[in-house]
């Protein structure tokens, strides 16, 4: 008997200890205002630095576009076989450029592979998070937002590239004047000796 | 279907399918349940639903595109998984792994066992009524994902490991974060256990119920704190010390009841041991590099094949990788604990009700997609 | 309404209905006509239990999001206590589905038997002195006789739906209910002995036809009155029957811990599994309109109905009320669910033995007050 009112004594105050604790939480969230909803979409949550989304194409600061020399590196690796690439070998350019790149989302496992496989580190995560569609159609080309500068970039390289292969050219011609120079200054040393 | 139950043997009991849509199945389990009355004369569970056929992908793909299935198998310690497989592969090929690398995979294992029994602990509840704690589990669980999210930068399926390190260093952000974590699950999982353990219907609700002998246990394979719940202290991280387990002092939980009180116990002090690791490893964190030097870009592992287990969080998750010298692995096999821990069911489920189904098969914390693959 | 206060009710109603009856010339006259007092009296009772039922649905998801850190529904009106509105305007507009096989007339007649008794049962109640659709002598066994009717339409649709899921919630339902009415009605008793007045009371004091009957305190307005004069509430005296009637209630409404007969993680939904649309509307209605009969109940009989201080009696009477049902809401978000054998062990092996020996303690009360 003493036993069972015991137990009851027991049984009741561990029933009355957790509404004790629920009522503490409830002060905590509608009294001290610490509830911890986000309240999306009014608010947005914070990403961390690490995110990962969709992948992008890096706009690099001096040349103002992509890297992509579509080596397939990426498609190659790809797990999901989401990623298409075409590229073609562009005239005055030494590296070929890219000339299709898509990806398909809805395949997409984040995994990072290809990001970790690019020779041209041109690929990062984007930051996309709040996707949503009536279809299943995420193709997303990713060289949309260079095709306007592939034209520019294309005269700006060239010229680069033959600004450097003359630059490479006239180093390499002086660099013969000199040693030409050298050569007679040598013999004209010896000449004058 | 009709009004009157189907014919069984002895026309006395009817068939019950639980699942696999059910609120309380865990994902896809079905479980045909023979009821007289509430009480259960025999218990099939019946598994397939989720199978997405990961060892077949296995062997269509080279070892390093079979890395984001391996997250995929069990989403609840998806961590740990990843860093089997590339565990497995450098055991496999020989890869030196940077001493950084090893604690930064050791912490975030550990984190994402804390965060799967913290999910454990709050489904498990809901499966007895208890709505609350259940959200109690997850904000607190929130904070770890945020933390792994803030190095992997994904939040259930990491992809973090590569054959010879980790992706993305840990920053000082992430370490003084984890140990504030630390501290503030110290200070509540003392809470949890007034506001759950000590709960008279909680306890009434688990205690002898659904015991799993050592015997039962061993003829099944039940692994993980199941096993430990019925007093067999095995675990693999001291069993066969993988990675860098050796290096850390903890304590192997066991309780000897074996029912579901003992299997929720265990894991609550699990949580504490892994609490002890990583603040051990958090000290121990050395400076340095996270991959080698020269990363390898193709892998060709020699002939040959290799098992390699580790303790997940439900318990023994072993890799059994057969290479034929070439980048594409002949068989995978993933032996996933829940598999061995569920084909129990028929024998501990035997004599019970419907309503203490729910919580012996919510107390062995099944994932159907590792059951299934 | 009819303004009826008892013990007067039985007499006027009797008068009332004897004289011959005269067309109504004013407004004043109309709502005096007993029949069309009644009729809007359920009208002004179904809106009120629609803006209860609204409200405390509203209620419940605030106080458990409180509870879970969370904030509830803020989206739909201020603090969004339109939210539950508009949530059932979007169950009357669904289609109305009917699974195949079933047995169409009990699982069509199944909502509204549990839907009807419980409104008739509010429909006793004294708010405040005198205003109560209908004060009858045997109110408390009236309520609790129409809030056991439910059961009968609980049975229904767990064997109409055809489905196993419900069935066995209907047949836990039955057990339970049936089960936990007689700790319900025991712990009700020990309040009924201490309102009751054996040697009698005068009617009509005063006048020629005074006369002495003994009186039974089962009239819901009388045991108030009897608080009211004793100068304390009944749950001071019988702080055991209190906890013993609010145990019992949980579980006569099927609520957490003991929502066994639809306890979602095992059975689904139980006994309501294969409804949806109004169908299921008028199941939750119905709870949730139960919940506040027997916290109305239990204001009545040990909180002092409509009796306190400063504040007028309705105010007090719904104060009490709410009380009572943020309590109920708490004790849902804090605890685990009860397995079926160890509920009816509590009922059997706690509650009705306990009840029994309180009565009998309260017999002994009701002498020596």
């Amino acid at each position: 008997m003493a036993g069972a009112l015991q137990k009851i004594a027991t049984g009741a105050r561990s029933l009355l200890t957790g509404l004790g604790m629920t009522m503490g939480e409830l002060w905590r969230t509608l009294v001290r205002r610490k509830a911890v909803t986000l309240q999306y979409p009014h608010e947005k949550p914070e990403l961390s630095a690490a995110y990962r989304s969709a992948i992008q194409l890096i706009r690099f600061e001096d040349t103002g576009t992509h890297d992509c020399v579509a080596c397939l590196a990426c498609q190659q690796i790809c797990p999901s076989f989401c990623i298409a690439i075409d590229g073609e070998k562009v005239e005055g350019l030494k590296k070929q450029r890219a000339t299709e790149f898509t990806m398909d989302f809805a395949l997409c496992s984040l995994c990072g592979l290809c990001i970790d496989v690019c020779p041209t580190t041109t690929l990062e995560y984007s930051k996309l998070y709040d996707q949503a569609g009536y279809t299943r159609d995420w193709e997303m080309d990713l060289l949309e937002p260079f095709r306007e500068d592939e034209e520019r970039f294309r005269e700006e390289q060239r010229a680069r590239e033959a600004e450097a292969a003359a630059e490479k050219a006239r180093a390499a011609e002086a660099a013969k004047a000199a040693k030409a120079a050298k050569a007679a200054a040598a013999a004209g040393g010896e000449g004058e000796a | 279907m009709t009004t009157e139950p189907e014919p069984t043997p002895d026309g006395d009991t009817y068939y019950l399918n639980m699942g696999p849509q059910h609120p309380s199945m865990h994902g896809v389990l079905r479980l045909l349940l023979e009821l007289r009355g509430e009480e259960i004369v025999s218990a099939e569970p019946i598994i397939g639903y989720a199978h997405r056929a990961h060892e077949k992908m296995a062997e269509n793909r080279n070892y390093l595109m079979f890395l984001p299935n391996t997250s995929r198998v069990d989403y609840l310690s998806g961590m740990i998984y990843n860093l089997a497989w590339c565990e497995a592969m450098e055991r496999l090929m020989a890869i030196e792994v940077p001493e950084r690398a090893l604690y930064i995979r050791t912490i975030a294992s550990e984190l994402n066992r804390i965060s799967s029994h913290l999910l454990w602990f709050g489904t498990f509840l809901l499966d007895l009524g208890g709505v609350t704690p259940f959200l109690y589990c997850f904000d607190d669980r929130e904070a770890i994902l945020d933390l792994l999210d803030s190095v992997t930068g994904s939040r259930l399926t990491y992809s973090y490991g590569r054959f010879g390190g980790v992706t993305m260093d840990v920053g000082e952000p992430f370490v003084s974060g984890t140990r504030a974590f630390l501290v503030r699950l110290r200070e509540r999982l003392p809470a949890y256990k007034r506001l759950v353990r000590d709960n008279v219907i909680f306890r009434e609700r688990c205690e002898g119920v659904g015991v799993i002998t050592p015997e039962v246990a061993f003829d099944y394979g039940v692994t993980g704190p199941c096993l430990r719940a019925s007093g067999v202290g095995f675990d693999v991280r001291r069993a066969e010390p993988y990675g860098i387990y050796d290096r850390f002092e903890f304590d192997v939980p066991t309780a000897t009841e074996g029912d579901c009180l003992a299997r929720f116990d265990v894991r609550v002090r699990e949580i504490e041991e892994s609490a002890r690791i990583i603040d051990q490893a958090l000290d121990g964190l050395p400076e340095g590099p996270i991959m080698p030097a020269k990363p390898k870009k193709r892998f060709k592992p020699p002939a040959g094949e290799l098992y390699y287990a580790v303790e997940s969080a439900r318990g023994h998750f072993g890799t059994w990788v057969v290479s034929d010298g070439s980048e594409i692995p002949v068989r995978v096999k993933l032996r996933t604990p829940s598999f061995s821990n569920l084909s129990s069911m028929p024998d501990v489920l035997r004599g019970t009700t419907v309503a203490d189904t729910i919580a012996i098969v919510g107390s062995i914390d099944v994932v159907l997609p590792e059951i299934d693959r | 309404m009819s303004a009826a206060l008892h013990p007067a009710s039985a007499p006027a109603l009797a008068q009332a209905l004897s004289t011959p009856h005269s067309l109504p010339h004013t407004a004043a006259d109309l709502v005096a006509q007993p029949w069309l007092a009644s009729l809007l009296g359920v009208g002004a009772i179904m809106a009120f239990l629609t803006l209860n039922v609204l409200f405390l649905i509203w209620a419940e998801r605030k106080v458990s999001a409180w509870i879970q850190r969370r904030m509830g529904p803020t989206e739909v009106g201020p603090y969004g206590l339109f939210q539950t509105l508009a949530d059932m305007l979007k169950l009357i507009s669904k289609q109305l589905i009917t699974p195949s096989h079933v047995d169409r007339p009990l699982y069509l007649l199944a909502p509204l038997v549990v839907f009807a008794p419980v409104v008739v049962a509010v429909s006793l109640f004294p708010f405040a002195p005198g205003l109560a659709v209908t004060d009858v002598d045997l109110g408390l066994l009236l309520v609790f006789a129409f809030a056991g009717l439910g059961i009968i339409g609980i049975f229904m649709a767990g064997w109409g739906s055809n489905n196993k899921y419900a069935l066995l919630g209907a047949m836990r339902s039955v057990a339970q209910n049936v089960s936990y009415e007689i700790p319900l009605i025991l712990s009700a008793l020990a309040v009924v002995l201490l309102a009751s007045h054996p040697e009698g009371v005068t009617l009509e004091a005063g006048t020629p036809s005074a006369h002495t009957v003994p009186l039974l305190g089962t009239s819901l307005a009388h045991i108030t009155l009897a608080q009211e004069a004793q100068g304390y509430w009944f749950v001071l005296v019988q702080p055991v029957a209190f906890v013993i009637y609010f145990v019992a209630a949980l579980a006569e409404t099927n609520r957490a811990p003991f929502d066994i007969p639809e306890a979602e993680s095992e059975l689904v939904a139980g006994f309501h599994t294969e409804y949806s649309g109004m169908r299921f509307a008028m199941f939750f209605f119905a709870e949730y309109t139960n919940m506040l009969v027997v916290s109305m109940v239990a204001t009545v009989l040990f909180l002092g109905g409509w009796d306190g201080p400063l504040l007028p009696g309705p105010v007090w009477f719904f104060l009490k009320t709410y009380t009572l049902l943020f309590g109920m809401i708490w004790v849902r978000w804090t605890w685990p669910r009860l397995r079926f054998d160890q509920l009816m062990r509590l009922c059997w092996g706690l509650l009705v033995p306990v009840a029994i020996l309180n009565l009998l303690g309260a017999a002994v009360l009701a002498e020596v007050l």
